[in-house]
């Protein structure tokens, strides 16, 4: 009996257990249904919300540091630069984005510029109508290429900067898109009607084409321009690129022949040519662009004319078992006073897609005066 | 002056060309299928390519329109990526 009696209360408190955890379960079960049903609702929400709300904005952006150790100089912290730029849009119609640098000089002072402050309204899936300062369309390491974290080096490639051979931005209109494929093949372009770019002397005395925005064609007509651009394969594309009119240059006393009027006004013929290609295959990436810019004479002014033209080719790896990618590239400027080439061979560390620190060799030689100059770079980029 | 009368006249031309579709594109749909493949494609020719964790649903609708405008996307191709984007977004939040 008391045998019989252990066993019911062993088998009760069995059963009861049982049906203990098989509340449980259903619990669980139940939670996970309204967890789900909650996510739902939440995701519904989202992109009703979402939808909604047509105007907003977005702060995206760039930060880099920069170290130098050049041969014939000190090491030092050679740069800080924080970039912002603000997107703003109305529905799928209007798009505003504006990107202002600051950077802080030699001398401690903070210098901003406003890279670009453009509004594109789209008038179609092929053509967007650009207005205000926008980056120059003509190649594409100044338009795409010159953000910190997507550059692949610490520096920008000769005559690839400001006041080099490539144009930089311009103050205008344009029209830009992507086309309708054509046999099977993706194309895009951009024109540009702007203000025409300037040409003097820098307070070094160098001779400089300015094309940097600017809200006054200083006289001279106003510059039209473009790029066409084919991409034959997925992650290839090659570009054409530009641009024809006057360029504007203000006499001074140290530079107007044969009289005393200065401060005068006068133009010059101006054209810009442009090639470009991009390869991006699997981790290896290729980039190469040429761009040439001619200026005519004028004979009130003793600042010669001439060709400005730079080029550079740049190759660079990622590998997929580390994070570190290889970089070399070769770059060449020249104008009428002065020719330059640089090897700069680089290592980069990826942190992140968007956070690299990047360490390169830098060799570059005067050619006008057959003087090497060597330098150690390292930056810290950022992109968000 | 001649220059700028002859790039008015093919501008001109380029409109009307394109007037058909003289309309913003809104409420028109995605596809996602072809957005993995423009992404791919076109992303990563200029830049390491950002995945789509990185930014929110709706921030990726203002950098998308950025780069159709420096990548010389269409409209259609933007909704796409975008589309591709949102999808992936939704199932990394979902997990």
């Amino acid at each position: 009996m008391r045998t019989r009696l252990s066993s019911l209360a062993l088998s009760t408190f069995i059963a009861l257990c049982a049906a203990n955890l098989s509340a449980n379960d259903v619990d669980m079960n139940q939670l996970q249904k309204d967890l789900e049903q909650l996510k739902a609702k939440t995701s519904s929400m989202e992109a009703q919300l979402e939808s909604n709300s047509k105007s907003g904005f977005q702060l995206a952006g760039y930060a880099a540091f920069d170290f130098k150790s050049a041969q014939d100089g000190n090491a030092e912290f050679s740069g800080v630069k924080f970039a912002p730029i603000f997107h703003a849009k109305y529905g799928d119609i209007f798009q505003f984005e504006g990107e202002i640098e600051f950077t802080t000089d030699t001398a401690g002072e903070t210098v901003i510029e406003l890279e670009y402050a453009a509004g594109t309204i789209f008038l179609n899936d092929y053509m967007g109508l650009q207005l205000g300062k926008f980056m120059s369309p003509l190649g594409q390491f100044v338009q795409n290429q010159h953000p910190s974290w997507i550059n692949k080096l610490p520096s920008a490639p000769l005559g690839f900067g400001h006041d080099g051979a490539a144009p930089t931005s311009y103050v205008g209109a344009a029209l830009r898109g992507g086309l309708p494929k054509v046999a099977g093949l993706r194309h895009n372009y951009a024109l540009f009607v702007a203000n025409a770019p300037t040409f003097g002397q820098a307070a070094d005395g160098d001779t400089v084409v300015a094309v940097t925005g600017k809200t006054s064609t200083n006289g001279a007509q106003l510059n039209v321009g473009g790029r066409y651009a084919l991409n034959p394969i997925g992650g290839m594309e090659i570009g054409i690129s530009g641009a024809y009119g006057k360029i504007a240059e203000q006499l001074t006393a140290t530079t107007i022949i044969g009289g005393s009027v200065a401060d005068q006004l006068i133009n010059r013929d101006y054209a810009a040519y442009g090639a470009d290609f991009m390869y991006n295959i699997n981790s290896f990436d290729i980039k190469a662009e040429y761009i040439q810019q001619d200026i005519g004479e004028n004979d009130l002014s003793q600042l010669v004319g001439g060709t400005w033209k730079a080029v550079y080719a740049q190759f660079s790896y990622q590998f997929g078992s580390v994070p570190l990618e290889p970089v070399i590239r070769y770059s060449k400027y020249s104008n009428p006073e002065a020719e330059k080439s640089q090897i700069a061979a680089g290592l980069n560390y990826l942190f992140a897609n968007n956070l690299i620190v990047k360490i390169a060799y830098e060799s570059t030689n005067n050619d006008t005066t057959s003087t090497t100059s060597d330098s150690v770079q390292a930056q810290l980029a950022f992109g968000f | 002056m001649k220059i700028l009368i002859k790039s008015s006249l093919l501008t001109l031309a380029l409109l009307t060309t394109m007037s058909s579709n003289l309309v913003a594109n809104e409420n028109k749909v995605g596809d996602p299928i072809n957005g993995v493949q423009v992404w791919a494609d076109v992303c990563a020719r200029c830049h390491n390519v950002r995945p789509p964790e990185d930014f929110s649903k709706r921030a990726w609708e203002y950098s998308m329109n950025h780069m159709r405008i420096r990548a010389g996307l269409t409209g259609q191709e933007t909704r796409d990526i975008l589309a591709f984007l949102r999808d992936s977004k939704t199932q990394s939040d979902a997990q």
